[in-house]
């Protein structure tokens, strides 16, 4: 059987601030659908949000969005992994 | 006939590829500073022991005399090291963190000593060496075996999973094989030839690396 | 010295490119389509091209070796027109093909009648002209190379990766001849063995591409029709 490669801190964060780049592009952000999105229990995705938010990457005072900073990360994250895989150098 | 003849043009050519692989260094990084995994930092050390051999290659153009004639011996080592850096950076990008993580550790490591032993006896003087002819046929050699391998090594992952933009890194590595090829030629035939041959298809392979990284970082990719 | 290793090398690719040649007439066979005709063709001359390099080997011919690299090159235009003509299925397209595969087959004969009968047979290919046809064969691989590849960017099929690496193989092979042929200086030099290694090795590659297209293909035929009630 094959072994799912565990998803490390950085590619869980990277994982998570992408899918919520995408949800507030389209409409109001559901939890739910993000904890699915994303794969990962409901209360650990709380903290995780909290751990971004602590790092000012997102803000989640009245709804949940990305800050500036995320967005420059979330920007930065996409592309060096776009590298990588042009590199031909897989990221697990 | 030989390369000495054209030094002016020689010195500007190794000093403008050792440029390209400097710029290609910025981005080789972004990997590690992103991930701080150690096991991406083959690839900046890879393309900077690159440039390095490069501007060394300029230097000893520039002047021949100055650090001896072990000078070339360090060149030889330096870029087979780089090859080295980019094979391991390669192997273990297939590993999994944790794995990747301690075996990469050790490699640098025993690299490390690697280099050090090999540097010694070329920098402290009245030892020795083995001729010069020999020497460069066998490291080409050894650096064409370590870039088929990276050829084969992206060539399956874009078989694996099929993308035009993952098509491009196994031509890169595949025209500077080329290039090594052709340097083996020259180093044993001295055919002039294959030496013009070789400075040209380095430049395509370095092009190719410098517009793969363009796109990554720079230019609107495809969706945007 | 190297006769006879060469002279093995010489008739093993001659074989691999008619056994080549066996498959590469299939898409003719189920067509009929004039402008796949190339394919086998191309391939069956490359294996003359070869056949006549080792009767050059064992039968000292002047000049023998100049039919020999005619024949090549002619072989890679076949491959590059092939290509050339296998996007653009119109009327006007097959008319041309025609043209220029009947072209193509004069001027072969023309070359090969006025080699035999003119002095030119006991001089031999003057270099610079040997450097002009090898350049040509050349720039036909480099097309090819570059056509696959873009047809291969455009499918994303994994298996169709292996076409455009096995003409790169025979385009460095043909690149090693090429600088054999400019420096004049050296008989079996590196870029002799390496040319002939990368030629083997493409040839593996596209027996490997034939092999799994018609035999897997077949397999998975057999084990459809076992499961059939």
């Amino acid at each position: 059987m094959k072994q799912i490669a565990r998803r490390d801190k950085l590619k869980i964060y990277g994982d998570l601030l992408s899918i919520l780049n995408e949800e507030t592009s389209k409409d109001k952000v559901v939890l739910t659908r993000v904890q699915v999105r994303l794969n990962v229990p409901f209360d650990r995705l709380k903290t995780y949000i909290t751990q971004l938010s602590g790092l000012g990457l997102i803000d989640d005072e009245n709804s949940l969005k990305l800050t500036e900073k995320g967005k420059q990360y979330i920007k930065e994250y996409e592309n060096v992994l776009d590298f990588m895989k042009r590199m031909g150098i897989a990221y697990q | 006939m030989n390369p000495y003849d054209y030094q002016t043009f020689r010195i500007a050519y190794e000093v403008i590829s050792a440029i390209i692989c400097l710029v290609l260094v910025r981005f080789m990084i972004k990997p590690y500073q992103l991930t701080k995994e150690s096991r991406y930092l083959g690839l900046p050390l890879g393309f900077g022991f690159l440039g390095a051999t490069y501007a060394l290659a300029a230097f000893i153009f520039y002047q021949p005399y100055f650090f001896g004639s072990t000078t070339i011996y360090l060149q030889l080592i330096l870029r087979s090291f780089a090859f080295i850096f980019l094979v391991v950076t390669y192997y273990f990008s297939r590993q999994t963190a944790d794995v990747g993580r301690k075996l990469w550790n050790t490699t640098l490591a025993i690299l490390i000593i690697a280099f050090l032993t090999l540097f010694l006896p070329v920098i402290i003087p009245d030892i020795a060496l083995p001729s010069y002819q020999l020497t460069s046929s066998f490291t080409r050699v050894f650096n064409l075996i370590c870039i088929i391998y990276i050829c084969a090594h992206t060539l399956r992952s874009h078989v694996e999973k099929p993308e035009p933009e993952t098509i491009w890194i196994p031509f890169g590595y595949i025209f500077l094989a080329i290039s090594q090829y052709l340097l083996i030629i020259f180093a044993v035939d001295e055919s002039m030839a294959a030496w013009w041959s070789a400075l040209g298809i380095r430049w395509v392979a370095l092009a190719i690396f410098l517009i793969i990284s363009c796109r990554s970082f720079y230019c609107f990719k495809r969706g945007d | 010295m190297y006769e006879v290793p060469r002279l093995a090398i010489e008739i093993a690719s001659a074989i691999l490119y008619f056994i080549l040649v066996r498959y590469m007439i299939k898409p003719y066979g189920l067509t009929r389509e004039e402008r796949y005709l190339g394919l086998p063709l191309g391939f069956g001359f490359l294996g003359v091209a070869e056949t006549i390099l080792a009767i050059g080997i064992i039968l000292p011919i002047h000049g023998i070796g100049t039919v020999s690299v005619v024949m090549r090159t002619f072989a890679f235009v076949f491959l590059a027109f092939t290509y050339y003509f296998s996007k653009k299925p119109s009327k006007n397209s097959r008319f041309a093909w025609i043209i220029i595969l009947s072209s193509i087959i004069v001027g072969l004969t023309t070359w090969i009648l006025s080699l035999v009968s003119a002095p030119l047979m006991t001089i031999g290919i003057t270099t610079s002209f040997g450097i002009f046809l090898r350049i040509l064969a050349l720039v036909c691989l480099s097309y090819i190379c570059i056509h696959t590849l873009r047809s291969h960017i455009k499918s994303l099929d994994p298996t169709t990766i292996w076409i455009p690496l096995g003409f790169i193989l025979l385009a460095i092979s043909q690149y090693s001849q090429l600088i054999r042929a400019a420096d004049e200086n050296y008989l079996y030099g590196v870029a002799f063995v390496g040319g002939l290694a990368a030629r083997l090795i493409g040839l593996a590659v596209f027996l490997y591409v034939a092999y799994r297209t018609f035999y897997r293909a077949t397999k998975r035929g057999g084990i459809n029709e076992a499961d059939r009630p």
